[in-house]
């Protein structure tokens, strides 16, 4: 699957008073795409801390010391604050713990769901438009090598490129004004069948102003695709327009019912293919295309594009492609050579600071101009080669720089400690230890990078193509651009966009919540809000920071549906963080186990909850009471570990009834227990004692399999 | 379960009778309370459970006498402690409206009959004469509640008064026998002090509370010896030494030590902050604490902890315990009797086992069956009952009330619903 966020090693730390408090403390994960990764632990964990990071909003005295985080080939921790205004709420959006202050009070809810709809509006279409005009002209250019020499082709390429941006275009054009009037007919047909319906039941109501809104309404709604205009519809209309009583009489009630079945009927028909029609209309500007029939006309479009324009098109992009491919192929194996070179150097035992940074940068170089940017999938290992080996360079080199000076600092204090002892004096002092940077690892790191894009480029070399899938992504790509360009975000249909979300999300009325202010909401009704919000501008990734602590049992339940279902639907990746692992039962389809800033356990929900390995998963299952729990609870004694001198050896060591002596003195490595499940505990090593988990969990476990039995039988 | 032990034959503590708190809301009233009655027996836990908004903070607060109760009593060992004075007024004001519409409806017909003006005028008569004895019956009902209120308030006082001095009556006369003048005058020191204690006892200082926030609900400037301390010097203690050694004591007894009393509540972490708070209530040695989501805010970790102490202090000091929550997990697990409420009415009330093994009323299911378990295969499945008021009932005729369906176990409900839930429990038990 593909991965939308790569987490790599990151580190993090914040600088406070009483000094340097490390919150995150090498922290890798990837979030797969449609997948839901629930990030569990105590408050002061890291769990937040990693989330902020990723979506830019770190505090202000958080200092980045290492690590990336990789989102479509490029590396959010080095991007400039512009570029992540883009990916910020588009791409990634995030829902925070307490619905109230996250909720501007003295707005109505309606402008804060649309205000940033209506601002990135315009930036989006303006972007859309100059990603499509670059890679159409680099097309272009393409197309015209792959049939280098022969003049006339090249003219050719020229026009079929002019004309595909044309009806890219219009087509979109076309497609935006049939969903504009689909909705409005829908939503006509909905409001009529309501007066019907209230009518039939025997309510007074005040007709007269509905009906005159419903014919001013059906005018809106002609269109030769969806409602044509008929006799038989011109016939209610007049029955209506004529309809001047208060109260519905048979006659208006027998034309209302009778225009009801008529949309009805018009929503039904097929959605007519705008690409080919567009295509038609591009090509036969003065053709009426109202008169001829749908059907006819897409059967005639179709044939006439597919034959004389599309398989052109396609044949020729195709080999652009691979024209595009085999050059960005031959600069790749002429990186090779340069990279084999740049990675004995770097093995070699000295490294010159200058030669080091000519080399890497001329690598970087070669690579850019190696990249195939017709590619649609960016590799993330290629777009991040420059930054990430001019991080591990600087770090190398800074190393080399200070680590003589902090031994020297080291060594007076050392001396000076050491002379007043051996005077008989007891210093209130203690010499601090000196701050050496790793050279090997940082070393060790270069070399990785290095040849991680060598595999990564070999990998690529002896990989299959298909120019001809290649091109026809490529043209989804294109289609999704203009789409981008033509659907203007205004006002109008931004607050229609509103009220469906608001829709979408379980409000009821939405129409008359729009224009309410926060604290006229119930405290779930208010997060649903800010779920809306999250959602407006279809992120692909949605990180929800703690959405339910705040609510109680059947409102949390209910908000959980929502996220699931909004997941589903909109394949969502969502990364959800809480201290309560009975929440994420139902939610997470990976689990991470957050202590101390390190991640301890790491698995699939399965694997955490029937297969838990780390002393502290077991203690955050044992610890709260279920329906059945009768016994003393097993509360986990103490508090977490003060992040400015973290614990040595395994954090949870101090609190952890299975703590074994090594545990005080060792970091404990990643065990596997299975592909997808790993735990960093010193039990699982092989020398280590067999320790059961406890009782609580097993029984609790053998319960809950026989509770499976009766929901099965139900 | 070896917790959970039956205390219907003992001595009732607390009793709720009618309790309705009604808040003022631009031209209506919001009935956050509405009618609630329940009491609380010696030495048990009372969970009250349900969604935020449905009054159960405010029936915790109304019990405590942080708000003036609309109508209703509220009993602490069948003493009157709180009385909702509005209720009266109100029944007066309906009466005299009703009495008033009749009297119109009878001068229509004299109107338009004039010949029968004796009759009608002895009807009238008699109207204001039933209406006069109402009033005089309510007014007087009031007047002897109030009474009654002030009284049992007094005698509360008297007899921890009388108590002070049955002890120090023959210690003082043993001192005076045996001609010691210091000891004497030190212990009619003494004496003095612990008099003025004892006048300044009222009996809500037996009940307790423990807050949902332990950050918001400890003031920022006082140490923590000086907010746990705050009580006894509010009613009177002077005695410095004293204090120091009640406060060392609850630090203890809370699993604190004693070098935290110097320290401002900023300096402790979130479970911690909240055991000064059960400390603050632990120190006026209440018979009764009202625990208001006391591990709502806390981790998980630090719930467990804070579970197990409340659960220590029940054992050490035989405490009764109102837990309000809304964490049905945890609420089954601390308490004997549960309370549902919905909306400002208690809809079920039966003991924990009872409530969870045979659920009746639908609010009560759709609750129960949104509690998540750690479990993922079971969570998939996992149905989530939905309750519409609207749908459910049927109250347009036959009026709701709470009925007791089977032995302690009460369920607000009408005859038709009644006779329901009966079948189903028999159905359910004899399986």
């Amino acid at each position: 699957m593909e991965k939308k966020i790569e987490v790599k090693n990151l580190i993090i730390s914040f600088r406070t008073q009483g000094g340097k408090v490390q919150a995150v403390r090498n922290v890798s994960f990837d979030l797969l795409k449609g997948e839901t990764l629930a990030i569990v632990g105590e408050s002061g964990s890291g769990k937040s801390v990693t989330n902020r990071a990723i979506m830019g909003i770190s505090a202000g005295n958080a200092i980045i010391e290492g690590g990336e985080i990789i989102y479509e080939g490029q590396d959010l921790l080095k991007i400039s604050e512009d570029d992540f205004h883009k990916l910020r709420g588009d791409k990634i959006a995030m829902i925070f713990q307490d619905p109230m202050s996250s909720l501007n009070p003295i707005m109505r809810v309606g402008k804060q769901l649309t205000e940033a709809m209506l601002l990135k509006a315009k930036s989006g279409s303006r972007r859309a438009r100059n990603e499509f005009n670059k890679k159409l002209k680099l097309l272009n250019e393409n197309m015209d090598e792959a049939c280098a020499g022969d003049a006339e082709k090249i003219k050719s390429n020229d026009e079929k490129c002019k004309t595909f941006d044309n009806f890219c275009i219009s087509s979109t054009k076309l497609e935006s004004a049939y969903n504009e009037i689909y909705r409005h007919a829908v939503e006509l047909k909905v409001d009529i069948d309501d007066l019907i319906m209230l009518t039939e039941k025997g309510r007074k109501i005040d007709a007269g102003s509905k009906i005159k809104r419903f014919v001013k309404a059906i005018a809106g709604t002609y269109h030769p695709d969806i409602v044509v205009r008929s006799e038989e519809l011109d016939s209610y209309i007049s029955v209506l327009k004529s309809f001047n009583d208060k109260v519905i009489d048979a006659g208006a009630l027998e034309a209302l019912k009778g225009i009801s079945v008529y949309i009805d009927k018009a929503t039904q028909k097929r959605k007519p293919n705008y690409f080919t029609l567009g295509f038609y209309m591009m090509k036969n500007k003065d053709a009426d295309v109202d008169d001829i029939p749908l059907d006819e006309l897409t059967e005639m479009t179709r044939a006439y594009l597919d034959k004389e324009f599309m398989l052109d098109f396609i044949a020729t992009g195709s080999k652009a492609l691979e024209n595009s491919r085999e050059k960005s192929l031959r600069k790749k194996r002429e990186l090779l050579v340069s990279l084999q070179e740049c990675l004995a150097y770097f093995r070699g035992d000295t490294i010159d600071k200058k030669t080091a940074y000519a080399l890497v940068s001329s690598a970087g170089k070669q690579l850019k101009n190696a990249i195939d940017r017709l590619e649609i999938y960016k590799n993330s290992t290629e777009y991040t080669f420059s930054s990430s080996i001019e991080s591990a360079l600087k770090k190398y080199f800074d190393g080399v720089k200070h680590n003589p000076k902090a031994q020297k600092v080291f060594d007076r204090q050392t001396a000076k400690y050491n002379a007043l002892v051996e005077k008989g004096k007891t210093p209130d002092w203690k010499v601090v230890p000196a701050m050496l940077a790793d050279l090997d690892l940082a070393k060790n790191n270069i070399i990785k990078i290095i040849e991680n894009l060598i595999e990564s480029i070999n990998k690529n070399l002896t990989e299959e193509f298909d120019s001809q899938t290649a091109m026809v992504s490529l043209i989804d790509w294109f289609k999704e651009r203009a789409s981008m360009v033509v659907y203007k975000v205004t006002r109008k249909t931004a607050k229609a966009k509103a009220l469906k979300l608001l829709e979408e999300v379980g409000i009821p009325e939405p129409t008359v919540r729009y224009n309410q202010y926060p604290f006229e909401f119930s405290g779930g009704m208010r997060q649903r809000i800010v779920i809306a919000i999250a959602l407006a501008a279809n992120p692909d990734v949605l990180i929800c920071d703690e959405p339910t602590t705040a609510l109680d049992v059947t409102i949390q339940s209910q908000i959980l549906e929502l996220i699931n279902k909004l997941k589903k639907e909109r394949n969502l990746s969502v990364i959800f963080i809480t201290h309560d692992l009975g929440v994420v039962a139902n939610m997470a389809d990976k689990i991470a186990v957050m202590y101390a800033g390190k991640i301890v356990e790491y698995g699939t929900a399965d694997d955490i909850f029937y297969d838990a390995r780390h002393p502290y998963t077991w203690a955050l299952l044992s610890s709260m009471p279920d329906l059945e729990t009768s016994e003393k609870l097993d509360a986990i004694p103490g508090t977490p570990p003060n992040m400015i001198y973290p614990p040595k050896g395994d954090a949870f060591a101090e609190r952890n009834k299975y703590a074994l002596k090594i545990d005080y003195e060792l970091e404990p490595p990643q065990f596997y227990v299975s592909d997808t499940h790993w735990a960093a505990t010193w039990l699982l090593d092989p020398r280590a004692p067999k320790v059961e988990r406890p009782k609580i969990i097993s029984e609790r476990i053998e319960r809950m399999k026989k509770l499976w039995g009766e929901q099965d039988g139900e | 379960m070896e917790n959970k032990k039956d205390f219907s034959s003992a001595e009732t503590l607390l009793r709720v009778e009618h309790l309705c708190q009604y808040f003022k809301m631009g031209k209506g009233e919001l009935k956050a309370v509405d009618d609630v009655n329940f009491d609380i027996k010696k030495g048990e836990v009372f969970g009250l459970v349900g969604e935020s908004g449905c009054g159960k903070t405010t029936t915790g607060r109304s019990i405590i006498g942080l708000y003036n109760i609309t109508s209703g009593k509220v009993y602490f060992k069948d003493k009157l402690i709180c009385l909702g004075t509005s209720g009266y007024s109100a029944r007066i004001k309906e009466e005299r409206k009703k009495v008033a519409a009749e009297i119109k409806e009878l001068k229509k017909e004299l109107s338009a009959d004039p010949s029968r003006r004796e009759d009608v005028d002895k009807a009238i008569k008699e109207k204001e004469d039933a209406l006069a004895e109402f009033t005089a019956k309510e007014k007087d009902e009031l007047y002897k509640a109030l009474a009654e209120r002030q009284h049992a308030e007094r005698e509360y006082v008297f007899s921890e008064m009388q108590k002070v001095e049955d002890k120090f009556a023959p210690l003082l006369e043993e001192a005076r026998n045996s001609g010691d003048e210091k000891k004497y005058a030190e212990l009619k020191k003494q004496y003095a002090h612990d008099l003025r204690v004892a006048s300044k006892k009222r009996l809500s200082t037996q009940i307790q509370m423990i807050f949902q926030d332990p950050i918001a609900s400890l003031d920022p400037r006082m140490t923590v010896r000086e907010i746990i301390s705050e009580g006894l010097v509010i009613n009177g203690v002077k005695d410095k030494k004293y204090i120091e050694e009640k406060v060392y004591e609850v630090l203890e007894t809370v699993g604190l030590v004693r070098e935290h009393a110097g320290r401002y509540p900023h300096e402790f972490s979130g479970g911690q902050r909240q055991r000064i708070g059960i400390a603050r209530a632990v120190i006026m040695q209440p018979e009764m604490i009202i625990a208001d989501e006391p591990i709502s805010a806390l981790d998980v970790s630090i719930q467990a902890q804070v579970i197990n102490l409340l659960n220590d202090l029940r054992d050490k000091f035989g405490l009764t315990i109102l837990f309000i929550a809304h964490d049905l997990s945890v609420v089954k697990y601390f308490s004997d009797r549960i309370g549902v409420m919905y909306f400002g009415k208690m809809v079920e009330l039966a003991s924990s086992d009872e409530l969870f093994a045979h659920p009746l009323h639908p609010y009560t299911k759709s609750l129960l069956s949104a509690i998540p378990l750690p479990d993922p295969h079971y969570e998939k499945k996992r149905v989530r009952m939905i309750y519409n008021p609207m749908a459910e009932h049927d109250y347009s005729e036959d009026k709701p009330s709470m009925r007791e369906v089977s032995p302690k176990h009460f369920v607000y409900c009408n005859d038709k619903e009644f006779e329901n839930y009966r079948k189903i429990l028999s159905e359910q038990t004899s399986l």
